[in-house]
């Protein structure tokens, strides 16, 4: 099989140590680099969380720090919904791995080059790695094959009534990719809200009795129960979507559209603005919204995958 | 049966045109005033075709005419959807009845005044006028029942992918209207597009005979002619759901939103921002419509234009 080479920018982040947890599995995906940022909690705590996932993995990707705020704006956190540390409150020492020196955004670069053309950058933190590689390398976006991101929404909002956390953390950064001409594969609220695990799935992947699944599951709780709370049936799997439509696009529905992020409303700061369902079309469709998902299949999937990690014993 | 006391407010437009053709006919309306705003054309032309169909339909209600521009935005007119005229098509008779010497907020203040009990203000058009009104006599809010509107688009907009066109013509004036505390029945693109009127629906209302119906027919024709060409099966008729959607709310399907109306930014000026997600946990301020029953929708206008007289077919 031909391995799809990616990057996974992530802030881990509960729902990024999920993906993390799939995507490491996925033998369609060849992990080429794992590149870390603020968002959810601050950039040294995401990088830790990257560490010790790749560490509870037995991984040997690497990992690069990126950058520590956004671009143009101070940081918003995610602490509540993530843990103070970023890691959904459970407890695990901090591997002493020294990591390169070498930064995130000369790292997408790097292996953007090396991979000729067929790199995917799967983005599931704010944006802003991606900007700044975009903003000091004009050639970054002939290397890359697309870009898939968690964040986002054509409807709706959850950091606020318009705008979805990853996006609204660093509109400018998202804005530069979306329009930097490189095909934009948007996992948002639409679908990612779709791709939930009720709280009887999440024990099925407990009962694998792996120390991976335990910290799946483990990382998930607090999320779940915030969600159970909302009145939801469980918790969204945000950025496994966006790691599993990768990889297997036929489990969902995407719709070609023109995306640009709004940076100046007082109340929609960090909107994705489509004109998925508008008369009016923006110039360029850049983009592909992801609408819909086979809950059952994906859920399937997910199980699948954690499955591996007993199997490997 | 009682009747529903309002003030027809609108910027005619076919559209407009056939709200107020529905309300009259209806026989279950007080149509208490009919006021002029300027939106899809400039607001001599708007109040001039208001004139003109009250004349048609016989409504011999105070009329009076909205101040020239939106209260701070630019104004913007949309001659591409209704023509020069802002309601080409058929011939329409002239002006039969007078024009108030008074301003549109003055007699819509003096309506409200002189009534028994709380009036439905019905705007078809921007909200120029009815945020004047709340602005100029913030003690009569307690005198309006409801604002019926069409406008805005919680999903999607028109005449920017985020905005439909009467929210966005004058946002500001939104605003008011949306903060005023003011129950709201929100019939946006959400549902007029689904309000859809069908050639075959042309000629049923066409064959009803009577001079309205006829005219009817041909604003249809004319209004469909634009719609076709963005690839519409038939013309939705956006204004008269505000006016239906009083007459028979069994028809509809609703959501109970926090709605706020955006006023600045590079994509979302004229936005309606719902908080589908219950992000800012405030108590719903709009009935947002979305969905309708197309048929019974039909039915209804076309018993509407019934009532104008028997015809000859």
């Amino acid at each position: 099989m031909k391995r799809i080479p990616v990057i996974i920018d992530c802030d881990p982040g509960v729902d990024d140590t999920a993906a993390l947890l799939l995507a490491y599995q996925m033998p369609e995906l060849d992990i080429r680099a794992v590149t870390t940022v603020a968002g959810n909690v601050g950039v040294d705590k995401t990088t830790n969380n990257a560490k010790k996932v790749r560490k509870i993995m037995g991984a040997d990707f690497p990992i690069y720090r990126g950058a520590d705020k956004p671009m143009f704006r101070p940081l918003v956190t995610a602490a509540e919904f993530h843990g103070a540390d970023g890691f959904g409150g459970v407890e695990m020492p901090v591997p002493d791995d020294v990591i390169p020196e070498e930064k995130a955004w000369d790292a997408i670069y790097r292996i953007a080059k090396e991979c000729e053309g067929e790199l995917v950058l799967i983005a599931v933190g704010p944006m802003t790695n991606v900007g700044i590689a975009l903003a000091k390398y004009k050639e970054l976006p002939k290397l890359l094959k697309k870009i898939v991101i968690m964040g986002g929404a054509a409807i709706g909002g959850n950091v606020t009534p318009a705008a979805e956390f990853n996006i609204y953390v660093d509109p400018e950064a998202a804005d530069m990719m979306f329009c930097c001409g490189v095909p934009v594969h948007m996992c948002g609220l639409d679908v990612t809200l779709q791709a939930y695990a009720t709280k009887e799935e999440l024990e099925q992947i407990a009962a694998l009795g792996t120390p991976q699944a335990k910290l799946f599951c483990d990382v998930l709780q607090n999320g779940l129960k915030k969600y159970l709370s909302w009145g939801k049936k469980g918790v969204a799997l945000h950025d496994p979507a966006a790691v599993l439509y990768t990889a297997y696009p036929e489990l969902f529905t995407a719709e070609e559209a023109g995306v640009r992020v709004e940076t100046k409303g007082p109340l929609t700061l960090g909107k994705t603005v489509t004109d998925l369902y508008s008369d009016k079309q923006f110039d360029d469709h850049n983009a592909f919204v992801v609408t819909g998902v086979d809950r059952e299949k994906f859920l399937q999937k997910v199980y699948d995958l954690m499955e591996k990690y007993a199997k490997a014993e | 049966m009682k009747k529903i006391p309002v003030i027809l407010d609108g910027d005619p437009g076919h559209d407009d045109a056939i709200a107020w053709v529905l309300a009259k006919g209806s026989q279950k309306m007080d149509i208490l005033g009919v006021t002029s705003v300027c939106g899809n054309q400039t607001i001599e032309k708007t109040t001039y075709n208001a004139r003109r169909i009250c004349t048609l339909i016989g409504l011999d209600a105070p009329m009076a005419m909205g101040r020239l521009r939106p209260l701070i935005s630019e104004p913007i007119i949309a001659p591409t959807v209704h023509g020069e005229s802002g309601l080409d098509g058929p011939a329409l008779p002239e002006p039969a009845y007078p024009l108030l010497e008074m301003d549109a907020v003055t007699l819509m203040a003096k309506l409200l005044e002189e009534s028994q009990e709380p009036v439905t203000l019905i705007p078809t058009g921007p909200l120029t006028n009815v945020a004047a009104l709340l602005l100029a006599y913030p003690e009569l809010k307690s005198k309006i029942a409801r604002i019926s509107l069409m406008g805005g688009g919680v999903q999607y907009g028109n005449w920017t992918p985020a905005a439909e066109f009467n929210i966005l013509v004058d946002p500001e004036a939104a605003d008011v209207v949306f903060s005023s505390g003011i129950p709201i029945i929100m019939a946006g693109l959400d549902v007029t597009e689904k309000a859809m009127i069908f050639p075959e629906d042309f000629e049923r209302i066409r064959a009803l005979g009577n001079p309205v119906a006829v005219i009817v027919a041909e604003w249809l024709e004319f209004f469909y002619q634009f719609h076709r060409s963005l690839g519409y099966e038939g013309a939705p008729v956006h204004d008269a759901v505000a006016v239906a959607a009083l007459l028979k709310p069994e028809i509809m399907e609703s959501q109970d939103l926090y709605v706020q109306v955006e006023t600045a930014g590079d994509f979302c000026k004229g936005a309606t921002v719902a908080d589908f997600n219950g992000v800012l946990g405030k108590a719903p301020n709009a009935k947002v419509l979305m969905g309708i029953d197309r048929q019974a929708f039909v039915d209804l206008l076309v018993e509407a234009i019934g009532t104008y007289g028997e015809g000859k077919a």
